[in-house]
């Protein structure tokens, strides 16, 4: 075997080019860690965000985009006495009654965007127990509680939007009353108001869903109601299948986000086995000498793949790094709501391995075309 | 006594496509052991093939092989490597060391190959540097040695792990008279002194004249005198 000594110094021989491998494989990591906390993150808070003890009752036809339902304001109370096993509170039925909606907010200082609003009575706390507010109060008439990533859906700070401020949503302006958390749901991008001001605000005297939250009840006792009061034209879904069904709608998105980051890997990852082919091409014949003194292939080659591999693996550290800096803790906005991005064991693995099989595969093509020339041939070279 | 180089009807032919090339053809020949043998003949006359072939770096296409009572023909490519780096040290006319190692670490490598304490291995490329004269250039890379003094590092890494047999392909043909003459010189002592078998091809009618015997290659095969154009260029 050839000392490891002799793989580090030539790596040193060609400063440029050790540079030109150490940033293209920190870049290729970058990127794919990037992509797999982007995917990881938004599996994560759509998974998240359904639990499998909460039934969503739609309007029929409405099972994909709960925005688009409509459900009669009878079924809420219909709902409380129908349905058995539901869980409660003091007597409360977990049943709630609530309205989804997208429209333009605009805050204080800045321009409108789009914002997720649900209209709500203080009941919705019993059916979304991950809600738990940070300070301030449930909304009243005139105000809106504001979720702990929405801001960020505003383009706007976490801590930007302060109790007492002002929203103007749809030409009306509401008092922001409190501020909650939903840890790693699509909840906490949320605006939460009371549910007969956007009722009012939106003109309609429907609801968008009834959340069901059972306690030893079954959802099919829920989807038996749903049938026997046909005459509210309901369907019902466990809320973990609705977002189990909203994430496959990303999966394009997903796809999106492999293929650009695999394209940008791919051309890097040429560009890198290009340098090494340049490289090694001009140690043809200190190959052939050194297999000329007895010195095998295979020893030569693992040499190859140790050289690339502390300069895939130092690119791969540097990659870990930037990610720590700018990808950890990140929020991302989507259309649905907001997610952080997080250096997740699984994350931080794919970046390794992917650092670990440039050092490797990536070196087998150049490595093998250094060192398959027949000797007597190789050691006339120049 | 068997000879030490042991060829029998060697042949060598180069398949390229359809056209063939046979640098060699039914060659045989025999080198005592601590010979030193000069090889001289025209360009593309197939010196190089044989000194190839004698080294373990090429195998025959037909004939018989023996170096060292071993017959080497049939061995596999690993065999052969491991074989090489028992028995042949290799001297190139443009020494080929590596630029990134020093002298005594150049001089090692052949060393690394087999089981071997650090200090063992330090005390031998010592002396191996001691005998080519430049034990205190051992920390410095070819890049600050003159031509001589890296073809004797190259010397030195081709004894250092005292094999029986060396070969030199123009080992003094990219020097000047004076280093030429020490490179020969030290040859001489390594087949004298240390028995070594040594096989160099060579241009140059001094440096054959220093080997104990010069033998003459034309065509891919051995001739009695050399034709008389040799000499016209
Ligand atoms: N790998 C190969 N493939 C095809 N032909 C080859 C190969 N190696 C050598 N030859 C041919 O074999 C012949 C002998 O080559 P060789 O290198 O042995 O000559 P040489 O006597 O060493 O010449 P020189 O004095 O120029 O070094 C030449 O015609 C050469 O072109
Ligand atoms: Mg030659």
């Amino acid at each position: 075997m050839l000392p490891f000594t002799y793989a580090v110094r030539n790596l040193f021989r060609d400063p440029s080019r050790l540079l030109q491998t150490v940033g293209g494989s920190a870049l290729v990591v970058l990127l794919l860690t990037a992509a797999v906390a982007f995917n990881e993150g938004m599996d994560r808070v759509l998974s998240a965000s359904g639990s499998p003890k909460n039934v969503m009752l739609v309007g029929k036809g409405s099972e994909e985009s709960i925005e688009r339902s409509e459900v009669p304001l009878a079924a809420e109370s219909a709902a409380k006495t129908s349905i058995p096993g539901l869980a409660s509170q003091l007597n409360t039925p977990a049943v709630s009654g609530e309205i989804i909606f997208q429209a333009p907010i605009t805050p204080p200082s800045g321009e409108s965007k789009q914002g997720q609003m649900r209209g709500v009575l203080p009941v919705a706390l019993l059916v979304h127990p991950e809600v738990v507010l940070l300070e301030g109060h449930f909304p009243g008439p005139g105000e809106v509680m504001v979720g702990k990533l929405a801001p960020r859906k505003l383009g706007l700070a976490e801590e930007a939007l302060a109790l007492g401020e002002m929203l103007v949503i749809g030409e009306q302006e509401f008092r922001i009353s409190g501020r909650f958390a939903a840890p790693g749901t699509v909840l906490e991008s949320e605006f939460w108001l009371d549910r007969n001001d956007l009722a009012t605000l939106m003109q309609r005297d429907s609801l968008s869903a009834v959340y069901v939250r059972l306690s030893d009840g079954e959802p099919e006792d829920v989807e038996v109601f749903a049938f026997q009061r046909n005459d509210l034209e309901l369907s019902s879904i466990r809320e973990d299948i609705y977002y189990d069904k909203l994430s496959r709608f990303y999966g394009p998105i997903k796809g999106m986000t492999w293929l650009t980051a695999a394209l940008v890997a791919a051309g890097a990852l040429f560009g890198g086995i290009n340098t090494l082919y340049a490289a090694f091409a001009s140690r043809i014949r200190e190959m052939a000498t050194l297999q000329a003194i007895g010195y095998t292939r295979g020893a030569l080659l693992v040499s190859l793949i140790q050289e690339s591999l502390l300069a895939t693996l130092t690119g791969t550290l540097l990659a870990m790094v930037a990610a720590l800096l700018l990808l950890e803790g990140r929020t991302i906005a989507f259309s649905m709501g907001a997610f952080e991005l997080s250096l997740s064991p699984a994350v931080v693995l794919t970046g390794l391995v992917t650092g670990a099989l440039l050092g490797t595969v990536g070196t087998l093509p150049p490595a093998i075309r250094t060192l398959a020339p027949a000797l007597p041939k190789a050691l006339r070279s120049n | 006594m068997t000879p030490f180089i042991d060829i029998n009807q060697l042949s060598k032919t180069y398949q390229k496509g359809k056209t063939s090339v046979t640098p060699l053809e039914k060659l045989s020949l025999s080198v005592p052991k601590g010979e030193f043998l000069a090889l001289m003949g025209p360009s593309g006359s197939g010196k190089t093939t044989l000194l190839n072939l004698v080294a373990g770096i090429d195998t025959p296409t037909t004939g018989q092989l023996i170096i060292d009572g071993q017959d080497i023909a049939g061995l596999s490519r690993a065999a052969l490597a491991k074989w090489r780096s028992r028995h042949v040290g290799y001297i190139f006319q443009l020494y080929h060391l590596v630029p990134i190692l020093s002298a005594f670490e150049n001089v090692e490598l052949p060393l690394l190959l087999s089981k071997m304490s650090r200090r063992e291995r330090k005390a031998k490329v010592e002396s191996a540097l001691e005998l080519v004269g430049l034990a205190e250039r051992s920390g410095h890379r070819p890049s600050e040695l003159s031509g001589g003094q890296e073809q004797r590092v190259a010397i030195a890494r081709a004894i250092v792990h005292n094999p029986g047999l060396l070969v030199a392909d123009e080992p003094t043909g990219d020097l000047d008279r004076e280093s030429a003459d020490n490179i020969l010189r030290l040859l001489r002592e390594l087949s004298r002194e240390h028995e070594k078998t040594i096989v160099m091809v060579t241009h140059d009618p001094k440096a054959a004249a220093a080997a104990d015997r010069c033998l003459h290659l034309e065509k891919g095969q051995l001739v009695d005198e050399p034709e008389p154009a040799t000499f016209v260029a």
